[in-house]
């Protein structure tokens, strides 16, 4: 469990980069952070694994607070990737990369290797390949993959897709999505609602180092307020549910609250064959009524 | 927030003064330090560095250049003070021994790397970094490719410093420790060289195509709007260093 309590933070120690947040990430949870670039989104992840310490309140790993561990205890239990991965690759080739994240916490040995070469199996990378030959969205899964192939209990994700195209994002949300389903952790900062929606449960909104939202992701996701504070757009399905259920005159409540392709498609159906019902019905009626206007 | 060596804006006289104008009395001060190896003369010089460093109040920055200096040149202070048997013995060394002279010379040898080099930064801290491309293009007639080179080796520092550290900071949400005996900083710190190289290369290679795309080639003399006027407090300026120069040549020469 992740728990800020009132956490402001600064990197000068003067300008405050975060402003009394409180929050609290129970395990198993997939969280998504969103906001304007500036709204402290990273500083926030800097918190929880301790590459930064809060000014004041605390930041609290499992009840323990981080200024009582060393980064390299927090690492063994929360991967962080960060948002451009040539910082993190160091080494000559994939395999040896995977390795490390088990070596730099002096966890090498042959339960090591059988990890890393299942990640290598279950990735299709090429062992022997030069990281820094691959192309970015490779690149991108293989910091992905050398974080995630030590199973920390949680891992967090900064930007993870940003940069990549639609089969290179599929590809690392897919792996991050079976992870928090094996029972990790997930917290990320995404700029992408598509792809908040397709995975995140809850979403927290950020603007100017404070939180404006905080809820299941299409709960927040529909508030004009919060999309307004954090010049958010919804997913383009939920805005079009959102645009339609505004006027109930245009479309019935399922359509108002469909905010997947398969709800709106059953939606759009059952709106369909109710006016089809409507219709027939008008007919029967106009039917009956004919030979009376005949006379 | 302002990095290492970046411009910090500001309307003081040394901010006003000629970029060209500017580095050649930063030169002549570094030289002088150089012609004379009198301590009197070099901590004055020090503290001529300081004054101006806080005449546009840059004091902060130069006292932290200062002691990144003083540390690097304590290496060099150390290996002078073990090799200079000189003056009153203070210590038998099995080749020699540590004197008063030997003392004499490690502290040389710090004040007058911090009082040579303060200046040569100052200058980086004080002037915007195409201020002086331009002004050296059209004033001393450098060629720009050069001037080009110079100029963008200086820009890139704080930004590979900044790589360098998001690198560090990577590898420490990895679990790596980087505290520890200077040894184990180092073998650490060995197989980071490799993704700042890459993104060194990375970005020079797009820096170059980017100079080469918007017409790099066709730049001459010519090509600056900006001009550079030597006024009266920039030959004032000059001269006062001039002196300074002068003064250091003729305590060697009076040999003191
Ligand atoms: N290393 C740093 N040093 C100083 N200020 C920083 C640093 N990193 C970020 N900031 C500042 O902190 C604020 C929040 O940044 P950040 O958390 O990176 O925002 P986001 O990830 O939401 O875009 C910004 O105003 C940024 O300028
Ligand atoms: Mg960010």
């Amino acid at each position: 469990m992740i728990e800020f309590r009132n956490v402001s933070a600064s990197y000068d120690g003067e300008l405050p980069v975060l402003r009394d947040v409180s929050l609290t990430i129970p395990d198993g949870d997939f969280v998504a952070f969103a906001g304007t670039n500036g709204a402290g989104k990273s500083t926030t992840m800097r918190l929880i694994n301790g590459l930064l310490k809060p000014t004041s309140g605390e930041v609290l790993l499992d009840g323990v607070p981080t200024t009582a561990l060393r980064t390299s205890e927090v690492a063994r239990k929360v991967g962080f990737l960060f948002q451009n991965p040539d910082r993190q690759i160091c080494q000559p080739t994939v395999r040896e990369e995977l390795l490390f994240g088990f070596t730099a916490v002096g966890e090498g040995g042959p339960d090591a290797e059988a990890c890393v070469d299942a990640m290598i199996e279950a990735f299709g990378f090429d062992a022997d390949a030069e990281p820094f030959l691959l192309n970015r969205g490779t690149r991108q899964l293989l910091a992905l993959a050398s974080i995630i192939v030590r199973e920390p209990d949680v891992v967090v994700l900064d930007e993870p897709t940003t940069g990549l195209d639609y089969r290179e994002c599929a590809k690392v949300m897919e792996a991050v999505g079976r992870l928090n389903a094996a029972g990790a952790t997930v917290v990320m900062v995404c700029h992408d609602m598509e792809v908040v929606g397709d995975y995140a449960r809850r979403v927290i909104a950020m603007t100017a180092g404070t939180v404006v939202d905080d809820g299941p992701t299409f709960k927040v996701l529909r508030r004009p307020e919060t999309l307004r504070r954090a010049h958010l757009l919804p997913p383009q399905v939920t805005e079009v549910s959102m645009l339609l259920g505004a006027d109930p005159a245009l479309a019935g409540t399922a359509v108002a609250r469909a905010d997947t392709l398969d709800e709106m498609a059953a939606a759009v159906a059952a709106l369909a064959s109710e006016a089809a019902r409507a219709a027939a019905r008008e007919r029967a009626a106009l039917g009956a009524c004919a030979p009376m206007g005949g006379e | 927030m302002a990095g290492f060596l970046e411009y910090v804006p500001g309307e003081s006289l040394l901010h006003r003064m000629n970029p060209v104008a500017k580095l050649a009395c930063a030169l002549i001060l570094s030289v002088a330090c150089f012609c004379t190896g009198n301590l009197v003369f070099l901590l004055g010089v020090v503290v001529l560095d300081l004054a101006l460093a806080a005449s546009c109040s840059m004091t902060r920055q130069a006292l932290g250049l200062a002691r990144a200096v003083a540390a690097f040149s304590a290496v060099l202070a150390l290996i002078a003070l073990l090799t200079t048997p000189e003056g009153a013995v203070l210590a038998p060394l099995p080749w020699g021994y540590v004197g008063t002279g030997s003392v004499l010379a490690a502290v040389r040898i710090i004040v007058r790397l911090v009082a040579c080099a303060v200046p040569l930064f100052l200058v980086m801290y004080v002037t915007q970094m195409n201020d002086l491309a331009n002004a050296l293009v059209k004033m001393a007639h450098v060629p720009y490719r050069y001037a080009f080179t110079f100029t963008s080796t200086v820009h890139f520092i704080p930004v590979f410093m900044n790589d360098m550290a998001g690198i560090m900071e990577a590898q420490t949400a990895r679990g790596v420790e980087f505290d520890g005996s200077f040894a184990k900083r180092l073998r650490l710190m060995a197989p980071l060289c490799v993704p700042l190289l890459v993104s060194s290369v990375r970005k020079t290679n797009s820096a170059a195509i980017a100079a080469e795309v918007r017409g790099f080639n066709l730049r001459t003399a010519a090509s600056g709007y900006k001009t550079y006027p030597m006024a009266a407090r920039d030959w004032a300026a000059l001269a006062a260093c001039v002196l300074v120069l002068a003064a250091a040549i003729a305590l060697s020469a009076l040999g003191m």
